[in-house]
């Protein structure tokens, strides 16, 4: 993963957010800053649902010790997650 | 795919059982009728490997990696009929060793992972309260910060391994206001002032593990104390759950294998209407239910198992398993009791323990509704 693909890579997980936790609690658009845990978008299961797409679709490994609130809470925090892993 | 034990897993597989038929049933029948836990049966299998068989071999475990585990405790559950000290066993080990390896500081886990090891200790966590079962993170124990330490007041029920247990990881939420990102683990020692172990819970079943209430109050302990970080309970317990369900219930396999054993031999032996009653489709249709039951649970807990030994999550695939082969032991369970007749029914045939015993499988490690919701919720259901 590139600087040059970070817009798509944040697309992909916010279309992800948005279909698969968002909608299915009647939450239709949030910020890329916003933390989503606050919000009730992601609760425990949706953590590991997103994990699960993060891993799948990013060809990267999310250990236990970075499921945390920090690194799942918002669409940028994601995204600085997959590009911290990128470069390891 | 590779469907089948590595030499090494097939002989230590060999070795679990033969020692747990030698050293894990003594007394069975009066231990559960008085509820008594078998501490002699906890160091030996201590002094076997048991508790430390998936910690590194740094901190004194046998290093060995989840299928391997998976495989002893199936062995156990085949050898070892006393599924009371099977659960309080594998409780120690998914809600407290597993933990501690996952998010303790190299500190905490030099200080409690040898004692945890080699029998020394018992560990448990305390998570459900008598108002949140379920719905886990909605629990009303509290953390207070005070300085550089935290007063935590609340209570806890259903607790596993309470009575004799050395060290407790008890969640409580430090800001209400996050939510489930507020619950927090903290590690607390046995005789801590303000922990109070409460009074003993009767089971059905799995009677041989002792359950108790806990209350916490005004219980002080310092910032360090805290099992990852502040806010982090959530993801210990989710790492604590996926362990479990992959698992627990691996020794149901072994219990499962036993009882058709049991049962073919009996529908072998046993002569009604002039043919053995194993020659009679409604008793040979039992058993080959039972046979297609056990492998399907193997298929789904194996896999679970394979998926966390290639340091992938298996939460659904954990869930899978844990439902299934749940549902799967108490079937089972009836069934046997069922070809048996009369015999089935009584103590000293000894099905009607399994029976009391497995049914708590649908129930504790999140039930079987609760399964089937994060297995629908993957599906964004």
């Amino acid at each position: 993963m590139t600087e040059s693909t970070q817009p798509a890579v944040k697309d992909q997980i916010r279309e992800f957010i948005q279909e698969n936790l968002a909608s299915v609690k009647g939450i239709s658009s949030f910020r890329d800053d916003e933390s989503l845990m606050d919000n009730g978008v992601i609760d425990s299961l949706g953590i590991f649902r997103l994990v699960s797409f993060l891993e799948e679709n990013f060809g990267v490994r999310v250990s236990d010790e970075e499921i945390n609130p920090e690194n799942l809470k918002s669409v940028d925090s994601i995204e600085q997650l997959l590009i911290a892993k990128s470069k390891k | 795919m590779d469907f089948a034990w590595t030499e090494e897993q097939a002989a230590f597989r060999k070795e679990v059982i033969r020692f747990a038929r030698t050293e894990l049933n003594d007394d069975l029948e009066r231990r559960d009728r008085e509820e008594e836990f078998p501490f002699d049966f906890w160091k030996k299998c201590a002094q076997f490997g048991i508790q430390g068989l998936p910690v590194p071999t740094e901190y004194g475990g046998g290093g060995a990696d989840t299928l391997t585990t998976v495989c002893a405790l199936e062995a156990l559950g085949y050898g070892c009929k006393d599924n009371g000290f099977l659960f309080s066993l594998n409780a120690h080990m998914w809600t407290t060793v597993i933990p501690l390896m996952g998010f303790g500081t190299e500190e905490q886990k030099r200080k409690y992972l040898p004692k945890l090891i080699s029998g020394e200790w018992i560990g448990l966590h305390c998570m459900t309260e008598p108002m949140s079962g379920s719905d886990a993170y909605s629990l009303r124990t509290r953390a207070e910060r005070k300085g550089d330490r935290y007063v935590i007041n609340g209570t806890k029920t259903f607790i596993t391994n309470t009575i004799h247990g050395d060290l407790f990881i008890v969640f409580a939420n430090v800001d209400p206001s996050k939510g489930a990102n507020g619950v927090t683990g903290f590690l607390i020692e046995k005789g801590h002032p303000g922990l109070i172990v409460g009074k003993k819970l009767h089971k059905m079943g799995l009677r041989t593990s002792p359950m108790s209430e806990v209350a916490l109050v005004d219980c002080e302990v310092p910032a360090e104390n805290i099992l990852g970080k502040e806010g982090s309970g959530q993801a210990i317990f989710t790492h604590s759950m996926e362990w479990e369900r992959t698992c627990i219930l691996a020794s149901h396999l072994g219990m499962m294998q036993r009882l058709i054993e049991t049962c073919v031999k009996y529908a072998r032996e046993r002569q009604q209407f002039g043919q053995p009653i194993g020659k009679y489709s409604a008793i040979a249709n039992k058993i080959a239910d039972m046979e297609v039951r056990l492998e399907t649970g193997r298929l789904l807990l194996y896999k679970a198992a394979w998926l966390k030994s290639q340091g992938r999550h298996a939460l659904r695939e954990a869930s899978m398993a844990k439902l299934y082969v749940s549902e799967a032991t108490v079937q089972t369970c009836l069934d046997a009791i069922q070809i048996h007749g009369g015999y089935g029914y009584t103590t000293e045939y000894e099905m009607e323990r399994d029976l009391r015993d497995a049914i708590s499988g649908k129930i504790y490690s999140g039930t079987s509704e609760i399964q089937k919701v994060i297995i629908a919720g993957f599906q964004g259901l």
